[in-house]
């Protein structure tokens, strides 16, 4: 899982290729009062799916887009919760669909 | 070249073992030795190159490390400097366009993530490796996953 | 497909971010994949296959091949992490030429010792192995029948040897090769402390304030644990690193402290810094007057080569006086370490002054945490157990010990030195838990366990590691099986004893592994064996963690585990056929008996029913032999410990935990040993108690400088190291079949300084051969690179089967361990 990383990039300028299926996978660590807070807002995300949570406040979560660009706009919005400690993309991949 | 005939010679040497070894009696097993007695040595091939050419090469699962597709000679990883992170530290990654370290390498040992590299991280070269320029020996016939997947659909999607 | 392929790759994604965040996911999205079986991945727990750090991995399974691995983030040992190796575990069992059938030598539908491998069926593999078997017992007896087993062997597999060779066919000549490896750290345990194995654990690692490493290049050989001494160095700037090495490598990169030594001189500076401490005046004492005593041991010892040598002719004490000592007080102590001044030792060992005071100062002061560390360096050395001994003087003299951050450790080679080779006791001398086949108490006691008649196990030690390889040669053993080790390549000097001793007419060796391998090739029977995850296991770790793993794929068809091939072979005996007629005159009861019956369906190793292995699990052997097996044997095992201070916890817990240290009592493991409050056995008001000794007081020994056996000279006129490397396991029969590994370090160099290079009109690259009074063996020179030797000394590692530098080694030993010395000879070096 070394390379496998989600490079945020707002001035990207990769051309995406119709017809593809991201995914990433994200830890974000929520303030502990404030869990349900950013779970909530995580579930309303459009693509995304909460898979674990921690009793520390650790959330498992992945984003589902069409193309990479999707998916940095949408963590963007994520990544300024105030309820958030830290928000870390883990891994990234696609599928060119046939 | 004369690596190139060496390495050939090697191959073709173990390959025709490999076919008949378990089928007919054999004097010898086929080892990584090649079909050479205990007490004796074949010639040492040359010191390989290093594969130098910067294309990324494929990974067998999502966590194995990826090997490193360049040079490091000279590379200094000591008490006072790291030479790798140079260019694969996430700020340097722009100017270099080399990869980044993946966030792993920036989490302590309770999974806690730091602000920078993570010191039991800080020896690259316990987990990435440079290839040399060689055929393996003996081939090996581990199937990644998604090869298997994909065999068992079309199998599926035969019947 | 596209929505397999979706939820394949969306699991892959929650797998990584649930392993990264040390989250556990709900069960359906650990398989991975929900709806279809095709994409179903099942990940399970196991100690890597390698080294005696003992990570934790996570294996996933699919379609019952092993697809990937990964560091166990649940371990305390590595949290997630792997070295290179540990990372390209899921490819080990994968090398095209797994041996599926055994094959014999044969000629004409015949064994034939000259003949051509010819696979045969198991049938015949055992026929021929009973009939050797037996002739041999009739012709020489139980002496005439040696097994050489493993520290890579699992506990089971260790202990179902041990007895078929000890209790079944009387024969104690049994050894692991972890003779090779740690035999010097068990007699350093054994005279010091009267007990085997670290006091200490990991974690003193995060609570210290200095690391010494001792002729140990962790960085290479203990990848993981190097990551926890990067880790405590880099994060608290305070601690220092000191390296102690003849060579200088990439552990040095990390040092504050570096220092390369002439080969040997390590004894004397480990004398010296016991000089600094007393001269400084920060002895201990409270800490010396009520847990230690002094002992002045004898010298002169020889070096263990055959008695004919004229070194061994000229030695004083080289019988059985070499382990001799007696009684002498603090003061002739202090007297005796007094000529180890700064100025003497740094002459003579050619580190500077300065950095040998830098080094000292970190014992002595008392303000200052302190660990030791050292494998090969120390215990492949012809005076290892002195070596062993000497570093726990400096530990004890000033008290630092067996408390967080204060550890004198030994570290281990390979995976189950500890649990397998030591704690069940393979050696050639040992029985389980400590206890050693000269004694009468200890014999009795074992045959009480194992429930055979008393005097069945032989009073005499049999041949250890280096002596069956010269009674091969002899001909005095003549039915020899290998198991789970590589040895050809391994031992000292292949061309005078080994290999003379494996072709030798006399002789039937049988070799069990996976893979052709150079000791296959010098054998006569090769038998296809099943390594790792394709059998259950349990291991023990440097640290005494004992952690089990389940059988998850299984083997190729027709190789089998050498439990399976041990037990199996045991029903081609009856027990008349082993044991004399007075034996069984005076018990009855056996008579009639099969050597199965009597070992392993004794009533306790056949207690637990076959119902308790879990119904999911696979588990070849207990199915074949109809009960749960390795249980059986891990739970009579484990009676021998119990209560005697080393106790393990019930069988079953091990599949639960990420290992426990033991002593485990009252469910509870130990981290450190002979200290009040952390070690059960120690008595309340005690503080600390040694109590391997009757007094419960360790022993510091007064032991000086002696040379090697060999050192250079005007022909032969550099030393040679040998050692290991990062991308292989030991002789690389794993690791060089994953091409990835492969390819990192494809051949053996032999390493040199560029001006001795310079100096013998060669260049890097070419072609050299290196020579000793022994053998030769031809490699290219290598002047840069991850390891810098000195002007005078060569390193060429012995992974590489194709340049056997074991032809050049001098199989030398320490007379009280027999560990034979592989980091010091005398060679030269020539262009061809």
């Amino acid at each position: 899982m070394t390379e496998n990383i989600l490079h945020i990039d707002k001035n990207s300028t990769n051309k995406q290729q119709p017809c593809e299926y991201h995914v990433a996978s994200f830890v974000a660590h929520a303030i502990k009062k404030n869990i349900t807070q950013v779970t909530e807002e995580i579930t309303c995300t459009e693509g995304a799916e909460i898979h674990a949570v921690s009793e520390e406040g650790k959330i498992v979560f992945t984003l589902e887009a069409s193309s990479q660009k999707k998916i940095g706009f949408l963590i963007d919005q994520l990544k300024h919760h105030v309820g958030l400690l830290s928000l870390s993309p883990i891994y990234h991949q696609f599928l060119t669909e046939e | 070249m004369k690596t190139m005939m060496n390495h050939l010679v090697k191959t073709l040497v173990l390959l025709t073992l490999f076919t008949s070894s378990v089928i007919a009696a054999e004097k010898h097993v086929a080892t990584l030795r090649g079909e050479v007695n205990i007490d004796t040595q074949t010639t040492p091939s040359a010191i390989a190159n290093t594969v130098n050419k910067d294309i990324k090469q494929g990974r067998n699962y999502p966590m194995q490390p990826p090997v490193i597709p360049h040079k490091i000679r000279n590379y200094e990883v000591n008490l006072n400097s790291n030479k790798c992170m140079s260019c694969h530290s996430r700020n340097r990654t722009e100017e270099s366009q080399a990869p980044m370290v993946s966030v792993t390498h920036y989490m302590d040992r309770d999974g806690n993530f730091l602000a920078e590299i993570s010191p039991r991280r800080y020896f690259c070269n316990q987990c990435h490796a440079p290839q040399k320029d060689v055929e393996p020996l003996v081939e090996n016939t581990f199937v990644d996953m998604h090869t298997l997947m994909k065999s068992k659909v079309n199998t599926k999607n035969e019947h | 497909m596209t929505i397999n392929r979706r939820e394949f790759i969306k699991a892959n994604a929650v797998a990584a971010a649930a392993a990264v965040a040390g989250v556990s996911i709900p069960a359906n999205a650990t398989n991975l994949i929900t709806s279809s079986d095709v994409t179903k991945l099942k990940w399970d727990k196991a100690p890597c296959r390698f080294c005696g750090t003992g990570c934790s991995v996570n294996v996933g399974v699919m379609d019952g091949k092993v697809v990937a691995t990964h560091g166990d983030i649940k371990s305390p040992v590595n949290k997630g992490l792997n070295c290179i190796k540990g990372y390209f575990l899921s490819k080990i069992m994968y090398g095209k030429d797994r041996l599926t059938t055994p094959l014999l030598r044969m000629k004409n539908g015949k064994f034939d010792k000259e003949g051509d491998f010819t696979p045969i069926t198991w049938d015949a593999a055992f026929d021929i192995m009973a009939e050797k078997t037996k002739q041999t017992l009739k012709e020489k007896g139980p002496t005439g029948i040696g097994m050489f087993g493993s520290g890579q062997w699992t506990v089971f597999e260790g202990y179902a040897a041990s007895k078929l060779m000890k209790a079944g066919f009387r024969s104690n000549n049994i050894d692991p090769n972890a003779r090779h490896c740690m035999a010097s750290a068990v007699g350093g345990f054994m005279r010091t402390f009267g007990i085997d194995e670290p006091m200490g654990c990991y974690d003193d690692i995060e609570a210290t304030d200095a690391m010494v490493l001792w002729g140990s290049n962790m960085a290479e050989m203990h990848p993981i644990l190097w990551t926890r001494i990067t880790d405590r160095r880099l994060s608290a700037p305070h601690v220092k690193v000191a390296v102690l090495s003849t060579f200088a490598h990439r552990s040095s990169d990390l040092a504050d402290n570096s220092m390369i030594f002439t080969p040997q001189t390590d004894l004397a500076i480990l004398n010296f810094i016991a000089h600094y401490i007393i001269k400084t005046n920060r002895v201990n004492k409270d800490f010396v007057n009520k847990h230690t005593n002094f002992r002045l041991g004898n010298t002169d010892i020889g070096y263990g080569l055959r008695p004919e040598h004229h070194l061994e002719k000229k030695a004083k004490n080289n019988g059985k006086t070499a382990g001799g000592s007696s009684p002498i007080n603090f003061e002739q102590y202090a007297e005796f370490v007094s000529t180890y001044t700064a100025e003497y030792t740094s002459k003579l060992s050619g580190v500077p002054v300065d950095n040998l005071n830098a080094l000292a100062e970190l014992y002595a002061d008392p303000k200052t945490k302190v660990c030791s560390f050292w494998t090969m360096g120390f215990n492949q050395h012809t005076r290892g157990v002195w070596a062993n001994n000497l570093v726990y003087n400096i530990h004890l003299l000033t008290g630092k010990i067996s408390t967080p951050g204060n550890s004198p450790f030994s570290l281990t080679g390979q995976p189950s030195a500890c649990g397998t080779a030591r704690e069940v006791g393979t050696f050639s001398h040992r029985l389980p838990a400590d206890m050693v086949v000269n004694n009468k108490k200890h014999r009795d006691l074992s045959e009480k366990l194992w429930k055979i008649p008393t005097g069945t196990i032989p009073p005499k030690p049999g041949y250890h590691a280096v002596l069956q390889n010269r009674k091969l040669k002899d001909g005095e053993l003549n039915f020899y099986w290998s198991m789970c080790n590589n040895n050809m390549q391994a031992a000292a000097n292949l061309n005078e004893e080994a290999y003379p001793g494996y072709r030798n007419p006399k002789n039937f060796v049988v070799v069990s592994d996976p893979y052709p391998t150079v000791t296959a090739q010098a054998a006569d029977l090769i038998l296809p064996t099943a390594m790792w995850v394709e059998k259950e296991g349990v291991y023990g770790n440097a640290e005494r963690r004992t952690q089990a793993w389940y059988q998850m794929v299984e083997a190729p068809e027709g190789a089998k585990s050498d439990l399976w091939q041990l037990v199996e072979f045991s029903k081609r005996f009856r027990i008349e056929e082993v044991w004399p007629k007075e034996l069984l005159d005076k018990n009855p009861t056996y008579k009639g008996k099969s050597m199965y019956e009597v070992l392993y369906k004794n009533g306790q190793v056949n207690k637990f029913s076959i119902n308790q292995v879990p119904t999911d699990r696979l588990n070849d052997e207990a199915r074949h032999f109809g009960f749960y097996i390795q249980k059986g044997l891990f739970e009579e095992y484990a009676s021998f410990g119990r209560g005697k201070a080393h106790d393990l916890a019930d069988y079953d817990r091990y599949h639960e935990e990420r290992g426990l240290r033991w002593p485990v009592v009252d469910g509870k493991e130990t981290l450190r040993r002979f200290k009040e409050g952390s070690d059960p056995y120690v008595e309340a008001g005690r503080d600390f108690q040694f109590y391997g000794k009757k007094d419960g007081k360790a022993i510091i020994f007064a032991l000086p400088y002696e040379p090697p056996a060999e050192s250079p000279d005007a022909e032969f006129d550099m030393w040679l190291s040998t050692g290991r490397v990062l991308e292989h396991w030991h002789s690389g029969s794993m690791t060089q079949r994953v091409p990835e590994l492969y390819k990192a370090v494809p051949d053996a160099l032999v390493y040199m300084h560029p001006d001795d290079a310079k100096n013998r009109g060669m260049r890097r690259g070419d072609l050299v051969k290196i020579v000793s009074r022994r053998g030769e063996v031809q490699t290219r020179i290598e002047t840069r690179g991850r390891n810098k030797p000195p002007k005078g000394l060569v390193y060429m590692p012995w992974f590489d089967a194709s340049r056997l530098v074991n032809k050049v080694t001098l199989d030398a030993t320490d007379p009280l361990s027999k560990q034979t010395d592989f980091k010091k000879c005398a060679v030269k070096v020539v262009k061809v």
